[in-house]
């Protein structure tokens, strides 16, 4: 079992820099605008994918509404962005609020009036949200299924929200700034590089991070915890405050996704909201394989991948075919392809952990 | 000699149910005392008080002189009080050195533990406790994987990385061969030398051979306590509890 290069931490390791050495290679081959573009936009998915990974494979958290933190932090990041294009003295209203009868800006707007300020509060709302939330639930000590469902019905809650506010939040129509993203003096355009090089940069720094994370003396803990928080709290460890904090560090990963959503669409609806894109996230998780974060961003970029080019000839049959696809994983592959990656690692070293039994029975009838 | 536990009537009703009904009980530093009593006796119950995971209906516990009662199960445990569980609780996907590793909550700070990746001080412990339960050539196994008595072992591994001051074991031998009971019982008064122990246990051949102290509860009561031949000698206790066990045997 231990010989399984699978479980070689330096193996991982090793397939982490494979992975990501080639996506950094990315825009050296292509340098199409729009393809990168794209690209960065799965960048996103990956991000989206490792904070469900850590909340549900590393935290047992099952979170079906990821998309909260996600809505929130695009929406706020358009605001910043919508800002960044009114003039404060002549112009300091967006014009769709004009068009919605708003003849003042609403206050907490005006806080998104600097970018660094907009900025902050984009991840911040997000992540002060899930410790407060996350606080209020796991002390109470409400799990599985019930915080899966509670986590659901809130998104739904927030979504019609942001939906039926019109004047604050351009309704259904969504905001779309008029302007790329202005950060250092300059634009940071979508199509750019640049634009792929920061959502890069965002995965390849957040997942290493988590992978730290689930390696630490908190990740063995939120592992034990998974199996019995009870047995955890008798050791002496305070569960509810580690469960908000993974839940919440996913969380902010998840907010930092929402952040490059807005940079690289530069657009925002309650779309995003979307309780069917909040479960594809764990679909994508899911199929990908929960309990490894690299997994998890492969299942993200295959399913996506297979929807752009699959769900067009396939249209509306696409979340048919999906959902058959995510049974079929849940029934044959529980860990999803990571666990199937392990099982074959493992089989291909089946005698030592014959020899190893056979030592240990050995011992055992010796003591 | 000092009373590291102090319990005083304590009571605990499930609705109209009084599981524990006036209990109180002593127990002195370095002892080894015995819990025994029939089924339903309120024993399980009484483990769940003192550690915290019941709150008792009216009542003290005590521990060093500090008051337990309203604490939460990880302060309780933080105050230095180990438990194994009746049925034995593993971390079953966990290797038996993680196990081990996780039970050892001398660092609670959850920010610190982020960038926590090795502790000398722990891996100390570990080889200590691994020579004491014998579990040295099992670290790597998955814990699901270990024989009955290999898992309460483990257990009362992981009880001991806790660094306890007092271990309240559950049924430890329940499931075991003689041989295992033998080690168990070794291993039992090897621990004993350094911390204070109180085990709840049906089988009186091996509270004989390890009680200092046997306790029998009775009804949610306190029916007698004393040495073993003490208590095999109490008329009451033999008929609420030996008798029967005399009777089925």
């Amino acid at each position: 079992m231990s010989s399984n290069p699978y479980h070689d931490k330096r193996c991982q390791w090793l397939m982490y820099l494979v992975f990501f050495a080639g996506v950094g290679l990315i825009p050296v081959f292509i340098d199409d605008a729009f393809l990168l573009n794209q690209f960065a936009l799965y960048g996103v998915f990956g991000l989206l994918a490792v904070s469900i990974s850590l909340c549900w494979g590393a935290g047992g958290i099952l979170n079906l509404g990821q998309g909260l933190m996600f809505g929130l932090s695009a929406y706020g990041m358009a605001m910043t962005m919508q800002m960044q294009s009114q003039d404060p003295i002549n112009n300091p209203i967006p014009p769709f609020m004009l068009n919605n009868g708003l003849d003042h800006l609403p206050w907490f707007w005006s806080l998104f009036s600097s970018t660094g300020g907009g900025i902050f509060l984009t991840l911040a709302v997000p992540t002060l949200f899930c410790l407060l939330f996350g606080g209020l639930m796991f002390s109470a000590r409400v799990s599985g299924p019930f915080f899966a469902i509670i986590s659901l019905a809130l998104l739904s809650a927030v979504g019609t929200l942001v939906l039926d506010i019109q004047p604050y939040t351009n309704g259904a129509n969504g905001i779309s700034p008029p302007m790329p993203l202005q950060i250092f003096g300059a634009p940071l355009d979508p199509y750019s590089t640049s634009m792929f090089w920061v959502v890069f940069v965002c995965l390849c720094g957040l997942t290493v991070l988590a992978k730290l994370i689930t390696q630490s003396k908190f990740g063995q803990i939120v592992h034990a915890l998974k199996n019995d928080p009870e047995r955890v709290r008798f050791l002496g460890y305070n569960v509810a405050l580690y469960e908000t904090l993974i839940y919440t560090l996913s969380g902010f990963i998840a907010a930092v996704a929402g952040c490059c959503f807005t940079l690289i669409v530069q657009y925002v609806s309650p779309a995003q909201f979307d309780v069917a894109f909040s479960i594809t996230m764990v679909i994508w998780a899911g199929i990908g394989g929960r309990l490894s974060l690299l997994g998890s961003i492969i299942g993200a970029l295959l399913i996506q991948g297979g929807q752009s080019y699959l769900g067009d000839s396939f249209l509306n049959s696409w979340m048919l075919i999906l959902g058959l696809f995510f049974i079929v994983v849940v029934r044959f592959l529980p860990r999803g392809l990571a666990g199937l990656i392990e099982s074959v690692l493992g089989r291909l070293r089946t005698p030592e952990p014959a020899a190893h039994e056979a030592s240990a029975a050995l011992t055992k009838s010796g003591s | 000699m000092a009373g590291v536990l102090e319990i005083r009537d304590l009571h605990k009703r499930f609705d109209t149910h009084h599981v524990i009904n006036g209990f109180s009980l002593d127990v002195a530093e370095q002892t080894l005392s015995c819990l025994v009593g029939p089924n339903g006796a309120g024993k399980t119950t009484l483990m769940d008080l003192i550690t915290g995971r019941l709150k008792p209906t009216s009542g003290s516990v005590r521990f060093h002189g500090d008051e337990l009662t309203g604490l939460s199960e990880n302060d309780i445990a933080r105050r230095g009080l180990g438990r194994k569980f009746q049925i034995p609780a593993v971390f079953k996907d966990l290797s038996v050195r993680d196990n081990l590793t996780v039970a050892y909550s001398r660092h609670v700070n959850p920010f610190i533990n982020m960038i926590r990746f090795s502790d000398p001080a722990m891996n100390r412990r570990l080889e200590e406790v691994c020579t004491l339960v014998g579990l040295h050539n099992r670290l790597r196994v998955e814990a699901g994987l270990l024989s009955h008595g290999e898992t309460q072992w483990l257990e009362i591994g992981m009880v001991l990385m806790q660094e306890p001051r007092l271990l309240l074991l559950d049924e430890p031998i329940a499931g075991m061969t003689e041989g295992e009971i033998e080690k168990t019982a070794h291993l039992l008064r090897k621990i004993r030398r350094t911390a204070t122990l109180i085990v709840v246990e049906h089988d009186m051949g091996f509270v004989r051979e390890i009680a200092d102290v046997v306790t029998v509860m009775h009804m949610g009561t306190l029916l007698a306590q004393g040495r073993i031949d003490e208590i095999e000698a109490n008329p009451k206790v033999r008929d609420v509890y030996l008798g029967t066990e005399e009777e089925s045997a």
